[in-house]
């Protein structure tokens, strides 16, 4: 045998040995878990894309409502009948509804600039921004009514996703896998594997945190007047976190400081501490210092985020959401494991009945790259969908294609007259051109999927694009080390494989 | 053989399914072929926005029964589609049966209205047996629609590059041409069957794309090599017939393997389904596209150029 087809024979042996290795017991020992992560609508559990609610809640649309009606009764129209608009979510509303005697009346609130694109109001020393969008419905005029996105703190989504996660981690067992990410277009995609209904996500997620300070473990004040929280460095005291209350909380903390000054008073969110500093001083007008020690900047600044995520910083809501029974799910797998070996079984029989010897050959490097995907999809930690399985299957397809079309080549050069060997270098050299440009534009297809696409389709577009670039390998390198080796010894006594009837004289 | 022959057969078959295409993805006031009102296209709540609760069900229940249950319960503006029983055979074996109600974009505590309601007649979800919602934001459909159609014409303008760069700008657009018509075609039969089109349908158009191409490409990479060694008085379509009939069984037997091993997903997984039918439509469309639309196109238009070359000559020998 020729010296580099020991080789490639080799590293092709050693790759798929490691590889396999990989994706059996002992690889899910490795990762911890299964050596491929399967998607939520393979295993089951809850996926909630969550938006920032600026919807308005009731009581200032009824704050709204009675504004604008004062203004319409200014422009001298008769006062509307006003009611909220759309569904009660929560306490929230989409808008609000003014229902005017006539037509006509509704024509000239609109033309009096009675609902402006923005309005503003007053509300205890803080201005709150509204957006409105108006529409005339005969009679009435739906006013949609959402808060402005200024009027919420700037990192308010990051915020939110480092609370969330770390109410997820509390809610502990099981949940290892939960996944929170910002998806790029101002929301918070939350992927909750083995939970079983929207109401225990809601629980997770939803419910609000809870600050409290305790002296001797009795709660002694809460966070709800907590005003802002900072960190700041201060020379020989390390980093520090700077908190200011104010109102009612600002007394009570004074008065407490004062009484229990040398005593612990400890932070717990709900029920874990986050730490317990030593009342050095009385705290006056609500502005305090907690020093940490040597603790890191990052230490600190997580504690302080922590101290911030009593309540999180802008209301979410539900805008999409799945959810797929963990028994669904496993039988979903169970059904795409039988569909794939019966679908991977005919192509297998397909390719040794159509073109014997060279299929059978292919066959195996076809068991090669089931083994390579798998593997480079476990190290990668890619995860798989249902949609992504049947990628899977369409790059098998692929994958086969490229030996089709390499066997056909080869087919064409021995009818052409070349033996057995120069024709299978020519073979591939010339099909690989056809394979390259073909696969390429099969990987801009899946590249504009991986970026244009969300969740699931992600998950295609990641098998389709790992399936194309390991089947252009497979055909390429492994079917060709394979053909190569077979037909080492004697070449030309293997030309009626090729399915070329003539065997050429020279 | 002389495929070309046919060319005019190839130009009517291409008008025609071009046109009952159209018919049936925006003209058709019908949903499917039947008479059942509605959009010509089912579309799902992925890109109508909406909540879809497959609920499990102890036995065989009916349409009405369920109807019944669901008009009870009162939520404003709350609208159901009679709702859909139907029976499949686990892999166990045994027989399940669940029922599909589809409903407006519900909010959490109006879901959980719905469930508990439907729990109260039907008991919850026994072992074995799943519940499975999944709920769209109008807005979130809104959004999926125009992201959806940003990819696809991304994907087409590349691809279009891509063949430019590598063969000549003609080649490109009958590719195109080609890719084209099997987007429109499979959401014809989507519109003709009445199939749900959900945002799956974007993951199998993208990659009927990328499989159809990838056809094509294959034709006219031969059709290029052939194109080096004709000889000057060849004609270009004689060349084109020449390189199908060389791709021809290439083209057959891999859409053959591949349309089989999606077609065991097909029978065996029920949810992916609408994917599987959506690439099984588009990788046969793809594989005849490839042969009778775009080779054609790009023979028809260098024919043109040849002939003019032609009676231009004469003129200037003048």
């Amino acid at each position: 045998m020729r010296q580099d087809l020991r080789w490639r024979a080799g590293i092709i042996f050693i790759v798929t040995i490691i590889l396999g290795l990989i994706i059996s017991p002992i690889g899910a020992g490795l990762f911890k878990t299964d050596p491929i992560r399967l998607g939520l609508d393979l295993k089951g559990g809850v996926e909630l894309l969550l938006s920032p609610d600026y919807r308005v809640g009731s009581n200032v649309l009824l704050k709204l409502g009675d504004a604008f009606t004062a203004k319409l009764t200014q422009a001298n129209i008769a006062a509307p009948q006003v009611a909220p608009l759309g569904v009660m979510d929560g306490d929230r509303y989409d808008g609000l509804k003014f229902t005017f005697a006539s037509a006509a009346d509704a024509q000239r609130a609109m033309n009096v600039g009675a609902f402006p694109e923005h309005y503003s109001f007053e509300q205890m020393g803080e201005t709150k921004n509204f957006n409105l969008s108006p529409t005339v419905k005969v009679n009435a005029v739906e006013v949609r009514i959402l808060q402005d996105a200024r009027d919420f703190p700037e990192d308010a989504l990051e915020r939110s996703k480092a609370i969330i996660e770390h109410r997820i981690s509390e809610a502990a067992s099981g949940m290892a896998e939960a996944d929170v990410r910002l998806d790029g277009k101002g929301r918070l995609n939350v992927q909750l594997p083995g939970l079983k209904t929207l109401q225990q996500a809601r629980d997770i997620i939803v419910a609000t945190g809870r600050l409290t300070f305790r002296i001797n473990d009795q709660i002694v004040l809460d966070g709800t007047d907590m005003q802002d929280i900072r960190v700041s460095y201060e020379a020989g005291k390390g980093y520090v976190i700077n908190f200011i209350f104010k109102g009612e909380g600002a007394k009570q903390l004074e008065k407490i400081t004062t009484e229990n000054i040398g005593k612990k008073m400890a932070v717990y969110l709900d029920e874990s501490m986050l730490m317990d500093p030593v009342i050095q001083d009385a705290i006056p007008g609500g502005s305090g210092v907690i020093t940490l020690g040597s603790a890191s900047k990052d230490e600190v600044e997580k504690d302080a985020l922590l101290m911030k995520s009593g309540a999180l910083p802008v209301s979410l809501r539900v805008v999409q959401s799945t959810q797929v029974a963990p028994t669904l799910g496993k039988e979903i797998v169970n059904q795409s494991v039988l569909a794939a070996v019966i679908g991977v079984a005919a192509v297998v029989a397909f390719m040794l009945i159509f073109y014997s010897l060279p299929g059978l050959l292919a066959d195996f490097a076809l068991m090669i790259f089931v083994v390579l995907f798998l593997g480079v999809m476990a190290i990668f930690r890619g995860v798989l969908t249902l949609p992504g399985i049947a990628g899977f299957i369409l790059t098998v397809g692929m994958a086969v294609d490229a030996n089709v079309i390499i066997f056909e080549r080869i087919k064409d050069e021995i009818r052409s007259g070349k033996r057995v060997r120069p024709a299978i270098h020519a073979g591939f050299d010339r099909a690989l051109i056809a394979i390259v440009d073909s696969n390429v534009t099969t990987l801009i297809a899946a590249l504009v999927l991986f970026f244009f696409g969300t969740g699931p389709v992600q998950g295609f577009a990641i098998t389709l694009t790992l399936g194309v670039l390991i089947s252009m390998v497979s055909a390429i390198f492994v079917t060709r080390t394979f053909l190569e080796w077979k037909v080492d010894n004697d070449p030309d006594h293997y030309t009626k494989y090729f399915g070329a009837k003539e065997v050429p004289i020279e | 053989m002389n495929i070309f022959k046919y060319r005019n057969i190839y130009l009517g078959i291409f008008i025609t399914t071009m046109i009952l295409s159209v018919v049936f993805v925006f003209v058709n006031p019908h949903n499917g072929w039947g008479t059942k009102p509605g959009s010509p296209l089912n579309l799902g709540i992925d890109f109508t926005g909406g909540t879809k609760i497959y609920f499990p069900v102890p036995r065989a229940v009916s349409s009405d029964e369920v109807m019944a249950v669901l008009k009870k319960i009162d939520l404003p503006d709350f609208k159901v589609n009679p709702p859909q029983p139907n029976q499949y055979i686990d892999s166990t074996g045994v027989t399940r049966y669940q029922v599909l109600v589809y409903t407006r974009f519900l909010n959490d505590t109006e879901q959980e209205t719905v469930v508990k309601a439907l729990e109260a007649k039907f008991g919850p979800a026994g072992t074995g047996q799943g519940l499975d919602i999944s709920r769209v934001d109008p807005l979130i459909g809104k959004e999926l629609v125009e992201n959806a159609m940003k990819a696809v014409v991304v994907a087409l303008v590349l691809m279009l590059i891509y063949i430019w760069f590598r063969f000549e700008l003609i080649s490109g657009v009958a590719a195109i041409v080609a890719l084209f018509h099997d987007c429109l075609l499979v959401l014809g039969v989507f519109g003709l069957f009445g199939v749900e089109v959900n945002s799956t349908i974007i993951a199998a158009l993208l990659t009927i794309l990328g499989y159809s191409i990838n056809d094509t490409i294959v034709v006219f990479d031969r059709i290029r090599e052939n194109v080096k060694y004709k000889t000057k008085d060849t004609p270009f379509v004689e060349v084109v017939n020449d390189s199908i009939l060389q791709t021809f069984r290439r083209s057959l037997n891999t859409s053959f393997t591949t349309v089989i091993a999606i077609l065991a997903f097909y029978l065996i997984v029920p949810n992916i389904q609408e994917l599987c039918f959506a690439l099984i439509v588009g990788i046969t469309s793809g594989t005849y596209s490839s042969i009778f639309v775009a080779s054609p196109i790009w023979a028809i238009y260098k024919d043109y150029q040849e002939k003019k070359a032609l009676t231009r000559k004469p003129a200037a020998a003048r």
